[in-house]
C-alpha cells in the first residue's frame, strides 16, 4: 500500500470517525493560535504605525533633526540647514484629538508648496492648494480618515490641540498610501499663527548623504540633535518590546494547552487503532511508517487548527490592536492604529508555529504507535504498564526541571543578562514541564487520599472510579494539566492584576497632594510634553481660591540612547502646601531644592545599575548636568525609566521656564467642587483643559489602569475556554478509549448511572486535581511575573497581594465547568452498545 | 430455574432467533452448539439480560425479564449472573485482584476477603498484583472465570470461553469451570461451536437456523 493510501485509510478515517474530539482539539489550538497572532498583528500594527509617524510625509528623507528633549525649536536653523542639504522639510506637528470622531491625530504643519510636491507624486492628485493656502484653518485628511468617518471637503471638524478647542475645516483629501491614516496636514505658517507657534519647528526631515549628515550636525545649536531615521524607530521599538514579550509570552501558555489538547486527540488514535496498527506491521509495514502516520494526523489537525486560528486571530485583532493602542497611548504617546489585516507573511509564521507545536505534540504518541509489535493484539494496558515501571524516574526528572526552572528564573532576577526577562520566561515554561512530568504521581497521591472518603461517600462507583483512574493514571494526568495550565494562567494574571492595582492605588494616594489638576484635554497619555499657556497660569493666580500652583513640567530625554521621561515640579510649592496631607515624590526633596539632586525610577535603577547615592548623569543643551541620586521610587505611569527633579534646574539646563500640568493647592476652608466648577465656567470657552479633584483623577487612573489591562481579561477569558475544552476532550477521549471497559463494567452489573457518577467523579477529582495544581503553578508564576519579568521589563513595585476571595470564587466556577464537562462525556458513554464492544478484540 | 418460551430476536428486519425454547434447571450445566453468527451470543445475552427478546418469554427463578426496567435487569446481573467471554475482557489498567474484586465492588460489598480465595482456586494466587496483559491467554481465563464466581451468583454465562485458547489451555480451563460449577451448585449455560468443549457438560443443544433443535 502507498503512503497516500495508508493516510486515507488511517489519518482521514481517523478525523472523521472521532469528528466531534478532533473538533475540540482543532478548536483549542485555532483559539491558542488565534489569540497569539492578534496579540502579534496588534504590536506589529504599533511598530508600524510608530515607523510611518517617524518616517513622516517624506520617507526618503533618511534623517531627522530633533530637539533633544523633544520639544519644539527655533525655526531659524533651517535656513542653515538648507543651505547644506536642499531636501530638507521643516516640520511643526502636535498631537490632536478630535472629539466628534473620538479619534486622536497628529496634525502636521508643513511647508506647503515643497512637501505637496512631493505627495502630488506619491498621489497623483493636484491639490486645491489656494484654498489651503487661504485659509488659515484649512487641512487636508487621508482619505482612509475621510471613509471612516464620512468626511468631504469643506466639513468643519472642532479639534482639542495644544490647550485650546479649534476648528478647522477639510480643504482637501489625499490618497498616498505612504502617508499614516491618522495624518492631519496642514500649512506650517497658518498653522505656526492660528495657534500662536510663529518661528516654531518640531522637527526637520533632511535627505541627505553620511558626509552632509556630518557637516549638518556640526552646525546645530546645542540642544539639536540629527538621528537617522532607522535609529529613531529602533528606539521606539525597543521602548514596546518588554510590554510586546510580555502579551506573547501569555498567548504562547494557552497555545501550551492546545497542544495538550492536540497530544491527547492524536494519542486516542493511537490506542484505537492498536490493533489495525499490528496487522499493518505484519503485513510488512515499517516502524518509520507507522510513525509517519501519526505525525503526520498531528500535522493535519494542526494545519486546520492554524488556518483557523488565523481566521480567529484576524477576529480578536480588532480587540487586540484596540487594546494595545489605548496601552501605548496612556503609557507613551497617542498612536492610532488603522489597519487590522493579517499579513501573508504573519498568516505563514502563524501557520509554521502551528506546524511546529503540532509536530511536537504528534510526536510522543506517534513514537508511542511505533512500539506497537506486529500482530499485537489487545495488549491494552502496555502504556500505562511502562509508564508505570518509568513514573519514579519521571517524577525525579520532573522535580528537577521544576527546580532548574526556579533557578532560571531566581538567575534572572539577580543577573539581569538580558534587557528582557528571557530567563524567567524560560523558567516558567520549565516549571510548567517539570509539573507536567510530575503530575501522575502527584494524582496518584491524591487519588490514594481520596480514596476511602470517595468510596464511602459516593459507593460502588466511587471506589471504581479510583481504581480506573489509578489504572489509567497518565492519561488522566494528561486531562489534569490542561486544567492546571489554564488555571495556572488565570490565577496568576489576577494575582498580578490585583497586586498592580493595589500598589497603584496606594501610590496614587501618596502622591496626589494638590486639590486640582489640570491638563490640556488634547493630551490622552500619562504625560503630556506640550506646554500650557503662560496666560493660563495668571489668569488661575487670580483666582482667590488659589494658595500655591505646583508647575509640572515633562521632557523626553534621552539616556543612554533611550527615551526616558524627566518630570520637573516646584519642590518649594508642594514642600510649602502638602506638608500637611503627605509625601508623595514632589516632596521627597523637602530641605534640599538647591542642591542638583534627582529621583529615579526602579526602571532606571535596576536597568542601568543606579542607586540612591549615587550620580545620574544627563546630557542637557547646557552639557552635561550630574544629579546626585537622592532617591529611587515606582513609576506606574510609564514603562520606559522616569526622572524627577526641581523645575529650577528645568530653567538652568533646558532654558524653560513652561508647565505641561498644573497642580493647584487651594485655600484652607475652600470647596474644591465650586471652586472647579468656577474654573471651568471661567476657563472653558478659551482653553480645552481636563480639570480634575484628586477623586477624579484617581478614577482616571485607575481606568487608564483597567483598559490596559483589558486585552489580560481577553486572554483569561480565552484560558478558560481552552481549559475547558481541555477537560471536555480529554474526558471525552477517556471515555471513548474505555467504551470496551464500560461495556465490561455494564455485563458485571454496573448501571449506566453508576457508570456516568463514575466519569462525573472522574471528571472532578481532575478537576480538583488540576485547580490544586494550577493554583500552585499560578502562585509560583505570580511571583516570577511580579518580582522578575516585572521588575526586569517595567521596573514597577508592586507588592504582592492574593486575593483569595475572588481566587476561590474563580476556582469554584472553574471547578463547576469541569463537572459540567463530565457531562458529556457521559452522555456519550451512554450512548455505547456494550454487546459490539465484548465480542471482538 | 431458566426458561424460555418461543424467544424470537430480529436485527432489522433479520431474524435471528425465530422461536428458541430451552429450560435449564438449578444446578445444571447446558451447552449449546452452533456454528458461527447462529446466534449462539445473542441467546446469552437474552439470559443474561443485556437484551430484551422481541417476543416470547423469558423466566429466570419464575421472573419474567422482559418486565423487568433497566435497573432490575442491571441489578440482576450484578447478583445473579457470571459472565465469561471468549476475550476475557478483563479491565486493562487495574491488577488481577482488583478486576476479581470488581464484582464485589459494584454489589457494594466492602469486604474482598473472598478474592483471594477465588484466585487460589483458580490457580492465580501468586499473580494478584499483575496486570492482564502480563498473563497468557489460559490464565487470564482463569481469572475471568474467578471473576464470573466471586460474587456467588447462581447463574454463570460463558460465551465461547476457550475460542481463543489452545487446546491444553482450553481443556484446563473446562476442567476447572467444570469443577468449580459442580462445586458451589452453579447453573451454567455455555455456547461454543466445538464439539469436545461440550462434552464437559451434561446436557448438549444445538442451535441452527434460529430454534433450538432437540
Ligand atoms: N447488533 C447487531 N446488529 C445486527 N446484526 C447483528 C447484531 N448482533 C448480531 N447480529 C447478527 O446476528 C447473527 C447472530 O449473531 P451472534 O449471536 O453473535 O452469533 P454467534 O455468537 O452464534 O456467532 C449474526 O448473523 C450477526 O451478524
Ligand atoms: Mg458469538
Amino acid at each position: 500500500m502507498s503512503l497516500a493510501q495508508l493516510v486515507k485509510l488511517f489519518v482521514i478515517r481517523n478525523i472523521k470517525t472521532e469528528r466531534f474530539l478532533t473538533s475540540l482539539s482543532v478548536l483549542g489550538i485555532a483559539l491558542g493560535i488565534g489569540l497569539f497572532t492578534s496579540i502579534r498583528v496588534a504590536s506589529d500594527r504599533a511598530i508600524s504605525s510608530f515607523e510611518s509617524d517617524i518616517r513622516g510625509l517624506t520617507p526618503y528623507t533618511e534623517y531627522e533633526i530633533t530637539h533633544t528633549a523633544g520639544i519644539d525649536f527655533d525655526e531659524s536653523v533651517y535656513r542653515g540647514v538648507r543651505s547644506l542639504a536642499e531636501d530638507s522639510f521643516p516640520v511643526l506637528r502636535a498631537s490632536a484629538y478630535f472629539p466628534s470622531l473620538g479619534e486622536s491625530a497628529d496634525i502636521n504643519g508643513i511647508y506647503t508648496i515643497k512637501t505637496l510636491g512631493f505627495l502630488r507624486s506619491a498621489s497623483g492628485h493636484r491639490f486645491e492648494t489656494e484654498a489651503f493656502f487661504r485659509d488659515l484653518n484649512g487641512i487636508i485628511i487621508t482619505k482612509r480618515l475621510a471613509a471612516a468617518h464620512r468626511l468631504k471637503k469643506g466639513d468643519s471638524l472642532p479639534v482639542q490641540i495644544y490647550d485650546s478647542l479649534r476648528e478647522l475645516k477639510v480643504v482637501d483629501i489625499i490618497d498616498a498610501p505612504s502617508v499614516p491614516s491618522q495624518t492631519v496636514i496642514m500649512d506650517i505658517g497658518n498653522f505656526q499663527e492660528s495657534f500662536g507657534m510663529a518661528g516654531r519647528l518640531s522637527r526637520i526631515d533632511v535627505a541627505a548623504d553620511g558626509e552632509t549628515a556630518g557637516r549638518i550636525r556640526q552646525m546645530l545649536p546645542a540642544g539639536l540633535s540629527l538621528e537617522k531615521k532607522a535609529q529613531v524607530i529602533e528606539n521606539r521599538k525597543s521602548l514596546i518590546a518588554s510590554f510586546r514579550y510580555n502579551l506573547e509570552f501569555i498567548s504562547l501558555i494557552a497555545i501550551l494547552v492546545g497542544v495538550f489538547l492536540l497530544y491527547n486527540t492524536v494519542f486516542i488514535t493511537v490506542v484505537k487503532k492498536r490493533t489495525e496498527i499490528g496487522i499493518l506491521r505484519g503485513l510488512g509495514a515499517d516502524r518509520r511508517t507507522v510513525v509517519l502516520l501519526f505525525i503526520i494526523q498531528g500535522i493535519v489537525l494542526g494545519t486546520i487548527g492554524s488556518v483557523l486560528g488565523i481566521g480567529i486571530g484576524q477576529a480578536f485583532a480588532y480587540v487586540s490592536v484596540a487594546a494595545v493602542q489605548r496601552t501605548i497611548t496612556s503609557m507613551y504617546s497617542a498612536i492610532t492604529i488603522s489597519d487590522y489585516l493579517i499579513t501573508p507573511a504573519e498568516a505563514l509564521s502563524a501557520l509554521l508555529l502551528g506546524l511546529a507545536i503540532s509536530l511536537a505534540a504528534s510526536a510522543v504518541p506517534a513514537y508511542e504507535s511505533s512500539r506497537i509489535q506486529p500482530t499485537e493484539s489487545s495488549r491494552e494496558g502496555s502504556f500505562e504498564s511502562r509508564y508505570r515501571r518509568r513514573r519514579a524516574l519521571f517524577s525525579c526528572i520532573g522535580f528537577i526541571i521544576i527546580v532548574a526552572g526556579m533557578t532560571l528564573s531566581y538567575l534572572d532576577y539577580r543577573l539581569m543578562p538580558f534587557p528582557f526577562p528571557f530567563l524567567a520566561y524560560a523558567g516558567i515554561l520549565l516549571i510548567i514541564l517539570g509539573f507536567t512530568l510530575v503530575s501522575p504521581i502527584y494524582l496518584s497521591f491524591f487519588i490514594k487520599i481520596m480514596e476511602q472518603p470517595v468510596a464511602t461517600t459516593f459507593g460502588p462507583a466511587g471506589s471504581i472510579a479510583s481504581a480506573d483512574m489509578q489504572g489509567s493514571i497518565y492519561r488522566f494526568s494528561v486531562a489534569l494539566m490542561s486544567v492546571a495550565i489554564s488555571c495556572s494562567l488565570i490565577v496568576s494574571l489576577l494575582i498580578v492584576i490585583v497586586s498592580f492595582r493595589n500598589s497603584l492605588t496606594r501610590w496614587i494616594t501618596q502622591n496626589i497632594s494638590a486639590d486640582v489638576y489640570i491638563k490640556p484635554s488634547s493630551c490622552r497619555s500619562n504625560f503630556c510634553f506640550f506646554p500650557l499657556s503662560r496666560d493660563l497660569e495668571q489668569e488661575l493666580r487670580g483666582f482667590p481660591e488659589v494658595a500655591g500652583i505646583d508647575r509640572f513640567r515633562t521632557l523626553e530625554l534621552t539616556y543612554e540612547g533611550r527615551k526616558i521621561v524627566a518630570g520637573f515640579g516646584d519642590t518649594e510649592v508642594a514642600r510649602a502646601f502638602s506638608g500637611k496631607r503627605n509625601s508623595g515624590s514632589a516632596t521627597r526633596f523637602r530641605e534640599s531644592a538647591a542642591r542638583q539632586e534627582a529621583g529615579i525610577s526602579t526602571y532606571l535603577a535596576t536597568n542601568y545599575g543606579l542607586a540612591r547615592g549615587g550620580t545620574l548623569e544627563l546630557r542637557t543643551p547646557r552639557g552635561p548636568a550630574r544629579f546626585l541620586i537622592r532617591d529611587v521610587f515606582s513609576s506606574y505611569s510609564t514603562t520606559s525609566g522616569f526622572v524627577y527633579m526641581d523645575r529650577r534646574w528645568l530653567t538652568e539646563y533646558w532654558g524653560l521656564d513652561d508647565a505641561t500640568q498644573l497642580g493647584i493647592y487651594a485655600r484652607e476652608g475652600v470647596d474644591i467642587d465650586r471652586f472647579i466648577h468656577r474654573l471651568k465656567a471661567s476657563l472653558s470657552p478659551r482653553y480645552s483643559l481636563d480639570i480634575m479633584n484628586t477623586r477624579e483623577l484617581r478614577e482616571r487612573v485607575l481606568s487608564i489602569f483597567n483598559r490596559t489591562f483589558a486585552i489580560t481579561y481577553a486572554i483569561e477569558l480565552i484560558a478558560v475556554a481552552v481549559a475547558l475544552i481541555g477537560v471536555v476532550n480529554t474526558l471525552l477521549a477517556l471515555v471513548l478509549e474505555r467504551r470496551r471497559e464500560i461495556s465490561i463494567i455494564r455485563y458485571l452489573g454496573g448501571s449506566w448511572g453508576q457508570i456516568r457518577r463514575m466519569l462525573m467523579l472522574s471528571a472532578g477529582m481532575v478537576g480538583i486535581t488540576g485547580i490544586i495544581l494550577g493554583s500552585l503553578i499560578g502562585g509560583i508564576m505570580s511571583v516570577i511575573f511580579i518580582q522578575v519579568i516585572n521588575k526586569i521589563s517595567f521596573g514597577w513595585q508592586i507588592d504582592i497581594d492574593v486575593p483569595v476571595g475572588y481566587l476561590s470564587a474563580v476556582s469554584a466556577a472553574l471547578f463547576l465547568t469541569t463537572l459540567l464537562a463530565g457531562i458529556l462525556p457521559a452522555r456519550v458513554a451512554r450512548k455505547v452498545d456494550p454487546k459490539k464492544f465484548i465480542s471482538f478484540e | 430455574m431458566i426458561h424460555l418460551i418461543d424467544v424470537e430476536k430480529y436485527y432489522g428486519q433479520t431474524p435471528v432467533l425465530k422461536g428458541i425454547n430451552l429450560s435449564v434447571e438449578r444446578g445444571e450445566f447446558v451447552s449449546v452448539m452452533g456454528s458461527s453468527g447462529s446466534g449462539k451470543s445473542t441467546l446469552l445475552n437474552l439470559i443474561g439480560g443485556m437484551d430484551l427478546p422481541d417476543r416470547g418469554s423469558i423466566k429466570v427463578n419464575g421472573r419474567e425479564l422482559s418486565s423487568f426496567s433497566d435497573d432490575q435487569l442491571t441489578a440482576y446481573r450484578r447478583q445473579e449472573v457470571g459472565f465469561i467471554f471468549q476475550f476475557f475482557n478483563l479491565l486493562p489498567n487495574i491488577t488481577v485482584f482488583e478486576n476479581v474484586r470488581m464484582p464485589l465492588l459494584l454489589n457494594d460489598i466492602a469486604d474482598s476477603s473472598g478474592v483471594r480465595g477465588y484466585l487460589q482456586r483458580v490457580g492465580m494466587a501468586d499473580k494478584t498484583d499483575r496486570f492482564p496483559h502480563e498473563l497468557s491467554g489460559g490464565e487470564q481465563q482463569r481469572v475471568a472465570i474467578a471473576r464470573a464466581l466471586v460474587h456467588a451468583p447462581e447463574i454463570i454465562l460463558a460465551d465461547e470461553p476457550t475460542g481463543s485458547l489452545d487446546t491444553k489451555n482450553s481443556r484446563d480451563v473446562m476442567d476447572l469451570l467444570a469443577a468449580l460449577a459442580k462445586e458451589e451448585g452453579k447453573t451454567v449455560v455455555l455456547v461454543t461451536h466445538e464439539d469436545y468443549i461440550a462434552r464437559f457438560s451434561q446436557k448438549v443443544l444445538r442451535i441452527s437456523d434460529g430454534v433450538i433443535l432437540a
